[in-house]
């Protein structure tokens, strides 16, 4: 997997060793990791995680929401069951990324698969899959290194958060705010249709009931189960009775009727 | 918010442990599975609703539910929603998630200042 052709609006020099190749692909990926990883790492040191520790769940965990939900939870003292729980139905969204990936890592052993999927995360996933789409000689091992590459430059960033975090005084609600954003961010990308936009305002309004009902952020994963499953009921009737219902309808990648469905519950 | 959690570093290496286990097993079984076969396309279609039901999810959380009482506050954290209106503008134009989050910070801390200040 040496040599490659270039599709030929990219300026670029056709013996590029592939280390190079995969550094340049995943670059934008690793400098947006850096604030975001300063931030995490300085949020898990105010929730009382050690530098090391938090270089252990920068490797082992990878994941931004994952991990700015650690440190959330352990600030407002919760059960060790309730955040593992936590954890797990915020990482299911995986299932999904590795399936749709799947087509592409066919006939690849278990062991690179067992490779892929520790480093996997959303960021990396979005970068492999659109260079899978769109470029024929990518290959299951370039889209490894720009994992490792990506998984290098979290796990660093979060270190030098964690060492400076215990130098500097932070205001804890502001960079605890850096989770809300990131999941904000997440949701914008999320809103393709207009069910999605509605589902969003379900999910909104069953997260404050069982919230509040429940008194804990189990609260979380029921509204999240009930939201979805709502959400896949009402698309697939749609779909069958009103095909041309015009909640089906795409919204407008730019411009428009921006998304503010989630700042107004 | 300066609530410090009383966690020692041996219960933070479990809880580490467990969560590689959770964040691990969705990423696995099913490249492992649909490498091999199809995907069901119902389990596909719920799943599709799955991340911005929970982001939404844990957006309330965060800015209309009281992290002591888990009580509903419309007015509790209005730095937070406003900064929460920004942040959903920049996502919408820039479809940056480093400058979505950059932006929320800075707008988080210049409104904290601002009616901390009141």
């Amino acid at each position: 997997m040496s040599k490659r052709t270039r599709s030929p609006k990219q300026v670029v020099d056709p013996n590029e060793p592939a280390w190079k190749t995969t550094l340049r692909v995943s670059m934008p990926l690793n400098i947006s990791y850096i604030p975001i990883g300063l931030a995490c790492g300085i949020l898990l040191h105010a929730a009382g995680f050690n530098t090391l520790l938090t270089g252990l769940v920068s490797i082992l965990i990878f994941s931004g929401g994952a991990q700015f939900l650690i440190a959330t939870m352990l600030t407002i003292n919760s059960p060790l069951l309730s955040i593992v729980l936590m954890l797990f139905f915020l990482e299911l969204r995986y299932a999904l990324l590795s399936s749709s990936l799947s087509p592409y890592l066919r006939g690849k052993s278990t062991r690179f698969l067992f490779l892929f999927a520790v480093s996997l995360n959303d960021e990396n996933y979005a970068v492999n899959y659109l260079k899978f789409a769109t470029d024929k000689k990518w290959t299951p091992h370039d889209a490894l290194h720009v994992e490792h590459y990506s998984l290098l430059f979290w796990t660093v960033s979060n270190l030098i958060g964690s060492l400076i975090g215990s130098a500097i005084k932070i205001d804890l609600g502001v960079v605890n705010f850096a989770l809300t954003a990131l999941f904000l961010y997440m949701i914008v990308m999320q809103l393709k249709n207009r069910i999605t936009v509605l589902i969003a305002l379900v999910a909104a309004f069953f997260a404050v009931v069982f919230m509040c009902w429940t008194k804990s952020t189990i609260g979380l994963v029921i509204s999240t189960l009930v939201a979805s499953f709502i959400g896949f009921l009402l698309e697939s009737t749609l779909r069958k009775r009103l095909p041309e219902s015009h909640w089906l309808w795409k919204l407008r990648t730019h411009a428009g009727e921006p998304s503010e469905s989630d700042g107004n519950e | 918010m300066n609530a410090v959690n009383t966690w020692n570093s041996t219960q933070h290496f479990w809880l580490i442990i467990l969560g590689f286990f959770v964040a691990f097993v969705p990423r696995f079984v099913p490249l492992m599975l649909f490498t091999k076969r199809e995907i069901p396309e119902w389990f596909n279609e719920w799943m599709k609703f799955v991340p911005v039901s929970l982001f939404t999810a844990l957006v309330v959380k965060d800015i209309f539910i009281d992290s002591k009482t888990y009580a509903f506050t419309m007015t509790g954290k209005l730095p937070e929603m406003i900064a929460a209106v920004i942040v959903i503008i920049v996502a919408y134009r820039t479809r940056s998630m480093a400058i979505s989050v950059v932006a929320g910070l800075v707008a988080v801390f210049l409104l904290s200042l601002a009616f901390g200040g009141l």
